[in-house]
């Protein structure tokens, strides 16, 4: 009987009862779907870098290319050796790699990923196939597309004739995958901030609405804690049954966003790495919530002094104002002069605390400015701004939590733009020549630039040295710090149409003329700034160098300088080299040839860059893909919070509404009153969440980035998605006002509800 | 003979209670002119209430007239056309003044602005507000908010709040029904006396037979249904 009377409010209102309900599930599918996200994208990363990093290739010493006569001489030698075989099959969109199983099995790591091949084990991944399937059958592996022989990275002996080099299966996306970790891992722990909110704020309200019943049951005998236990258990009850099909939903969500991430990689590093297949059900997200939900919304219950349910839905803050300002104050200046990152997720961290401390009173307090400044002419006017420093009081939770998701959405919406735009660029100018021709070890690089100077028709071209090179500092063993080095020559279009960061005039002439230009690591790293002057030890030479420019360099932490590579020194040995040529009038096969006909080789790598660029940016769109979900969705749970907390908090002002039609108003008239308040209710948030939203993306660019990789990223803002969010928010003010107007439809009534006695809450 | 300002004639008004339809309101008639009051008693349920949510248009008669300040609402098979629905909103803005037990006032403004927004609706230009909460008594607390002061302080600036709209009729539904007997005697005492002076008409729902016998008519609703 007891537990009948403490239901009978939700069987009252059963819609309180739905919402709240709502409100778990979508929390806890959206928890589940970020967990399960950042898990497989953790995962499948791993095992792109554990497979990039552990692949070598056997290549023949005479520059030959490798052939199954080949793979048959290693295997007797007793080499771990394993054909990989390349090829189009006929659609040159999807590249297939032929691998054999069997010989498989005497590499410790599967290359492939244990989801698209076992040892010695059935193939099934796409675009892993055995072997046999792509040279048809004729045993000429070499005929039907580019072989290459993996060797283990253990393997010390090699046959003589035969050399080990590393074996690149796409561009390396280390660090910016990093970067796409950090913020994933920044998102999630955002969102279970803002769910916590949420639900907190939704269960209390449904709370003090049922405030009489309890002080009715206790005057009836029941004692406090026995309410409270069963409380406990009505809540416990509630979120298992809500955990569950959230659970279920967020780990559907997680894989449908995720085998987009999932086929980039595979594109990318033509593995099976996506991680995110057949994964198990993710109770453990469950379990999080579970105590999330059960903590935030009892955690009232635990503090003594507290006790009682007689608490208000949003209670006031605890702290006076001045605290909450210094929080925001310390926050700003610990981001601004932190020298780790740890100090700039702390410095955030107190920067929104002291703003969801504040925030709720500084609009109660504006409205009531506003409402003291409109004329006694005007007293709707008056009303209105009053009701509304009332809901901004009462809804301060869910105020809070929207502020705080739709920064989210705008900084991260700023980040990914910004990124994009900026990388497309990036990438353009570092892969604006066509093709890419590597130099083999055993060609004179010499003889390949006389051989694209004399061709007639060639487009632009230059000859890139990679290499280490001396910086007067020790580290820390005492050992001279080196840095990495690019070295271009003859400088041509290909790269004097970069965008830089910083430049003199004529950068690329100065450049030519003995200057040096830095990737933006090397400048923060170093301190240097225009015309400074910096000495590199370079082979057994010592050049001293004005900086003439610092430019982008995206993707990798390495610091990096970049000179004319006619200013070498001879002494200077390469560890990679290659040409970047436009064909211009020339094919493709024409140059190739040329160039294996000056270098004696028969088989040349040649990369088409276009494709490259095209794989990057495919991985870097999936990624702000994850990125951009994970914000939207955090946006919808908290408007969804919003839409049932103003719906909740509108039907108990609703009195204040009818009076008004008492008074005369007519029905549209109070409508439109509804929908005025509703709209600045919502737009308030807005505006108050611009400013943050800012500050978010400044931290984001110009702190988190450079501190965590490097480099920064140069600081936009997008007032067009302000305005798209405004009128998402807009939406959601005239829902409520629709949801509140229907109620006022019914015939009105002269008997206010008894919980109005006293005044009302205001 | 004073001017007839609010007028019934068989006025009946029903509720649906599962199968059977209870009548509350049986062809209910009467006038009561302007400066006059009345009393409306009956039990618990008799439709008191109801009766003056019709007088306000609030609720719409299943048959019957009723006359408001010269309009003439004929109602037939209890619906009120969207005109009608216009014209007495009209009239609660400027005519009728309409008073509950409680919650009458708005609870994040004071009750001086709660008495200007009221003359605002019914047309008055800001400015004797105070001169009406002086008048109930309780002008010491214009600037209080309403939790901020008694239920019978509340009382007395809705009351203030009717009388600054300058209102042809005044509906009390049980006034001083959540007041101590004393509180209720002052709020009562006001209650006449500023009824007196501007001439206005009151009707007033109570159970308080003292309150009733003040009144100059008496319309006793009985056991009502």
């Amino acid at each position: 009987m007891l537990i009948r009377a403490m239901t009978s409010h939700y069987r009252r209102h059963p819609l309180q009862l739905l919402a709240l309900a709502l409100m778990i599930v979508v929390a806890t599918m959206l928890w589940t779907g970020v967990s399960v996200l950042t898990g497989q994208a953790r995962e499948s990363l791993a095992v792109s870098e554990e497979s990039v990093a552990a692949r070598e290739a056997v290549v023949r010493a005479d520059g030959q290319p490798v052939t199954v006569e080949d793979f048959v001489t290693l295997r007797r030698a007793g080499v771990c050796v394993a054909p990989w075989l390349e090829t189009a099959l006929g659609d040159p969109a999807r590249r297939v790699i032929g691998i054999d199983p069997l010989a498989m099995a005497c590499f410790d790591v599967p290359p492939a990923g244990d989801s698209a091949v076992g040892v010695a084990g059935e193939l099934t991944g796409d675009p892993f196939v055995d072997i046999s399937e792509v040279t048809g059958g004729s045993g000429r592996a070499e005929q039907s597309g580019q072989l290459s022989l993996l060797i283990s990275p253990d393997t010390e002996f090699l046959p003589e004739g035969y050399q080990r080099r590393s074996f690149q299966l796409g561009p390396a996306t280390g660090e910016l995958a990093d970067s796409f970790l950090l913020n994933l891992d920044a998102l999630s722990l955002l969102v279970l901030f803002i769910t916590g909110l949420l639900v907190r704020s939704v269960y209390h309200l449904g709370l003090a609405q049922r405030r009489s019943s309890f002080a009715l049951l206790e005057r009836f005998g029941v004692t406090k804690s026995r309410l409270q236990r069963l409380l406990a258990m009505e809540l416990t009850l509630l979120t298992l049954i809500c955990v569950v099909p959230g659970v279920w939903l967020g780990q559907a969500l997680a894989n449908r966003l995720g085998q987009g991430f999932g086929l980039a990689l595979d594109s990318l590093f033509d593995l099976s790495l996506y991680a995110g297949e057949d994964t198990p059900v993710p109770w453990q997200a469950g379990l999080v919530m579970l105590v999330l939900v059960l903590g935030v919304c009892l955690v009232d219950r635990l503090i003594p002094e507290r006790t009682g349910y007689q608490s208000k839905p949003s209670e006031p803050a605890v702290l006076p104002w001045w605290v909450w300002a210094l929080m925001v104050a310390i926050g700003v200046e610990m981001v601004i002069w932190a020298f780790s990152l740890v100090w700039v997720f702390v410095g955030t961290a107190l920067v929104f605390t002291g703003i969801g401390g504040l925030m709720p009173g500084l609009l109660a307090r504006s409205a009531d400015a506003v409402a003291r400044r409109q004329s006694p002419g005007a007293p709707l006017g008056r009303w209105r701004y009053r009701e509304l420093a009332v809901m901004f009081r009462q809804l301060a939770l869910p105020v809070v939590a929207l502020q705080f998701a739709m920064a989210t959405v705008l900084a991260v919406q700023a980040l990914v733009t910004t990124f994009e735009d900026t990388f497309e660029q990036w990438l353009a100018q570092r892969l604006s020549a066509e093709l890419y021709v590597e130099i083999p070890e055993s060609a004179s690089a010499e003889g390949g630039s006389r051989t694209l100077a004399d061709l007639n028709g060639l487009g632009d071209w230059h000859h890139v040295r990679r290499g280490k090179v001396q910086l007067p500092d020790i580290n820390a063993e005492g050992e001279p710090v080196t840095t990495d080095l690019m070295a271009l020559s003859p400088i041509t279009s290909l790269v004097t149409d970069w965008t830089l960061l910083e430049s003199v005039e004529e950068p690329w002439t100065a450049l030519s003329s003995g200057g040096v230009m830095v990737n933006e690591q090397l400048a923060r790293r170093q301190g240097l700034s225009l015309g400074q002057r910096l000495t590199v030890g370079i082979g057994s030479a010592s050049l001293t160098m004005p900086v003439v420019g610092v430019y982008a360099d995206y993707g990798r932490p390495a610091a990096e300088l970049l000179i004319d590579g006619a200013g070498l020194p001879d002494d200077f040995t390469p560890s990679f080299q290659s040409f970047s040529v436009n064909p211009g009038e020339r094919s493709v096969k024409d140059i190739g040839q040329r160039l294996k006909d000056e270098w004696q080789v028969a088989d040349l790598v040649i990369r088409d860059n276009a494709s490259i660029q095209a794989l990057a940016s495919q991985v870097f769109q999936q990624t702000f893909l994850l990125t951009r979900a994970i914000s939207v969705l955090t946006l919808v749970l908290a408007s969804l919070s919003l839409l049932v907390m103003g719906w909740v908090f509108f039907s108990t002002r609703s009195w204040y509404f009818h009076l008004l039609g008492i008074w005369g108003l007519q029905p549209d008239a109070v409508r439109a009153q509804l929908r005025r308040l509703a709209l600045l209710l919502t737009s308030g948030v807005t505006l108050v969440a611009l400013p943050l939203g800012v500050w978010l993306t400044w931290v984001l660019v110009s702190r988190i980035n450079p501190l965590a990789f490097g480099w920064s990223l140069p600081m936009a803002v997008y007032p067009g998605f302000w305005v798209e969010l405004g009128v998402v928010m807009a939406l959601i003010g005239l829902v409520i006002a629709w949801l509140i107007g229907r109620q006022l439809n019914g015939q009105v009534s002269l008997r206010p509800g008894a919980s109005l006695a006293g005044g009302g809450e205001r | 003979m004073s001017e007839t300002v609010l007028a019934a004639a068989a006025l009946s008004k029903g509720f649906r209670s599962g199968e059977d339809t209870v009548r509350v309101i049986d062809r209910l008639s009467f006038t009561l002119s302007a400066g006059q009051s009345m009393a409306v008693i009956g039990r618990s349920g008799s439709g008191k209430s109801t009766l003056l949510n019709l007088l306000c248009g609030l609720e719409t008669a299943d048959a019957g007239d009723i006359t408001v300040a010269d309009q003439n609402f004929e109602v037939k098979q209890g619906v009120a056309s969207p005109a009608a629905t216009c014209q007495w909103a009209l009239l609660r803005k400027r005519t009728i003044g309409v008073v509950f037990q409680e919650a009458n006032l708005m609870p994040a403004m004071t009750l001086l602005e709660n008495v200007q927004l009221r003359a605002s609706l019914a047309g008055h230009r800001a400015g004797g507000e105070m001169h009406w909460l002086e008048q109930l008594g309780v002008g010491a607390e214009a600037h209080r908010f309403p939790d901020q002061v008694s239920g019978g302080q509340r009382q007395r600036a809705a009351l203030a709040m009717v009388f600054a709209m300058h209102p042809e009729i005044t509906l009390a539904d049980e006034p001083t029904g959540s007041l101590d007997r004393q509180t209720a005697e002052e709020v009562a005492d006001r209650l006449f006396e500023v009824q007196r002076q501007t001439g206005c008409a009151l009707v007033m729902a109570t159970h308080d037979q003292a309150l009733a016998s003040r009144c100059d008519h008496c319309l006793d609703l009985g056991e009502g249904g």
